[in-house]
């Protein structure tokens, strides 16, 4: 069954700072629809009051990385482009993919070792192979 | 910012030059050198090692071959076999594993291998006693062809 990865999205901004407009046309209008939309992730919604950092939409998921993106001069409906964007991701890092396997067991017979093909004569060790 | 008038263009100056360094300098940071300080060289040391990187995607595939070919050839001559009659061989006796599954069955499942050689030896004799016997022998159970339709 799915299981989201993002557990808590932050929303805060400022209730009179310009640019944080779309954040407040966000939370009046399309935060409801949006958290009824995604029942398993918990948003919350923090304004700070006066002048401070700019307005930030903070993702949290649930290996344990924090997201923070930044929704200062945007409209209402890309910050919900934006969280939709964050609900579907995991929270792996955003790198290159070295390779698209992974094994945590990658040898099922033993893996090779330069003595696998020679006879087993050259492994003995003990008292026996002393000359008499 | 896109100020109209020329005089007004004179007066703005840059004010996040240290970022757009940055975003240089963030890629040379593992070089030698002045390279990965001095602004003026990296700019240069960085352009070459993306051209580099582009170019270098083709001859990945080419040097990842050629890797899996000497992988492949070291097991199959412990195995008494060279690598031509080994892979001609398992060609030959459908089947259609490429080198680089090859070489990682030499090097995580040497029995596999093993039991490949085996395999590639024994349709390499039948493919001899086919060409030299010319005739009333029955032909190699390991050299018939199965057709799929």
């Amino acid at each position: 069954r799915y299981v989201r990865q993002l557990q808590r999205l932050q929303l805060l901004f400022s209730p009179t700072a310009a640019d944080a407009r779309g954040a407040r046309q966000f939370v009046e209008e399309a935060a409801q629809d949006f958290a009824r939309q995604h029942p398993d992730v918990v948003l919350y919604v923090s304004p700070h009051s006066g002048p401070g950092p700019a307005p930030v939409l903070r993702a949290e998921y649930l290996n344990g990385t924090v997201r923070e993106e930044l929704i200062a001069s945007k409209t209402s409906e890309e910050i919900v482009q934006l969280a939709t964007k964050l609900a579907n991701q995991s929270g792996l890092d955003i790198i290159r993919i070295r390779k698209p396997f992974h094994t945590d067991n990658p040898s099922v017979q033993g893996q090779w070792h330069p003595l696998t093909n020679k006879p087993s004569i050259l492994n003995v060790q003990g008292p026996r192979l002393q000359p008499q | 910012m896109v100020v109209l008038s020329a005089a007004r263009w004179v007066r703005s100056r840059l004010s996040d030059r240290f970022w757009r360094v940055q975003e240089v300098l963030k890629y040379a940071r593992h070089f030698r050198g002045r390279r990965n300080r001095c602004y003026k060289l990296a700019v240069r040391s960085v352009r070459r090692a993306f051209v580099r990187s582009t170019k270098a995607r083709k001859e990945k595939k080419r040097f990842l071959r050629a890797l899996w070919i000497t992988r492949i050839e070291a097991a199959s001559l412990e195995h008494g076999l060279k690598y031509p009659a080994f892979i001609s061989n398992l060609v030959k006796s459908q089947v259609e594993l490429n080198r680089k599954v090859l070489a990682d069955l030499a090097i995580y499942e040497p029995k596999t291998f093993k039991s490949l050689a085996a395999l590639a030896q024994r349709r390499r004799q039948e493919g001899f006693l086919a060409a030299l016997g010319d005739g009333k022998e029955p032909e190699g159970i390991f050299s018939r062809i199965v057709h799929h339709h």
